[in-house]
């Protein structure tokens, strides 16, 4: 079965109350980008992913994981 | 200009491009309907050599639009932003199927001059469209399904 990269992105942005656009202002990218890698269709470079989790206030291992 | 000022620009120029550049594909493949129809059939007319003359100036603004960050005239914030990740990532893809598409024309380039004799530059002129016009189309497709929400 393939291996892909989930993400609770989208749940941590809500419980800080964050925009997509807003977290995208935040990592320095548009909400173009944040949008796909929120929804799995890109996956991240380990710079992207490491800003996000900063941004996001949570460890890059919290914030995605390889789901079968 | 303002941190969100540049965020929200380049968020509009992205969703702008993500909607044109599928006319601006079947704009470049309509323009070759004719020369396509009149393939080897001996020297042009001085009409077809400007027709050529535009299609040459499109496909060298689609070439570098496509290989650059595009938005020439924007600041270079709202440029640099444009072409982050993502996008950098649909653009690689797309020079990926561009390239096929350029490879499969020219395979087919030297079929045909088996039956049909092809001046090079109707050899170029076919290779390029279709490599051209393949890379753009996979570009904005893949833009459009990056804007769209899950």
């Amino acid at each position: 079965m393939p291996e892909h990269l989930a993400n609770r992105i989208k749940e941590r942005r809500t419980e800080l109350g964050l925009t997509q656009a807003a977290l995208a202002e935040r990592v320095g990218v548009t909400r173009k980008t944040v949008n796909t890698v929120e929804n799995g269709v890109f996956t991240p470079s380990t710079l992207l992913a490491l800003k996000l989790a900063e941004s996001l206030d949570v460890t890059v291992e919290r914030l995605f994981w390889i789901e079968e | 200009m303002t941190e969100r000022t540049i965020s929200e620009r380049a968020d509009y120029l992205s969703r702008r491009r993500a909607r044109s550049l599928p006319f601006l594909a079947i704009i470049y493949f309509t323009q070759q309907v004719t020369f396509l129809s009149a393939l080897g059939n001996g020297p042009h007319r001085d009409v077809d050599h400007f027709k050529i003359g535009a299609w040459v100036v499109l496909s060298v603004v689609l070439l570098l639009a496509l290989a650059t960050k595009g938005f020439w005239l924007q600041p270079k914030p709202v440029r640099d932003l444009i072409d982050d990740e993502s996008t950098r990532a649909n653009r690689l893809d797309a020079m990926r199927i561009g390239f096929l598409f350029a490879c499969s024309a020219a395979l087919a380039a030297y079929f045909i001059a088996e039956f049909q004799p092809l001046t090079v530059g109707e050899a170029a002129h076919l290779v390029l469209t279709f490599g051209l016009g393949a890379a753009l189309i996979r570009f904005g497709f893949l833009e459009r399904r990056a804007h769209r929400d899950a």
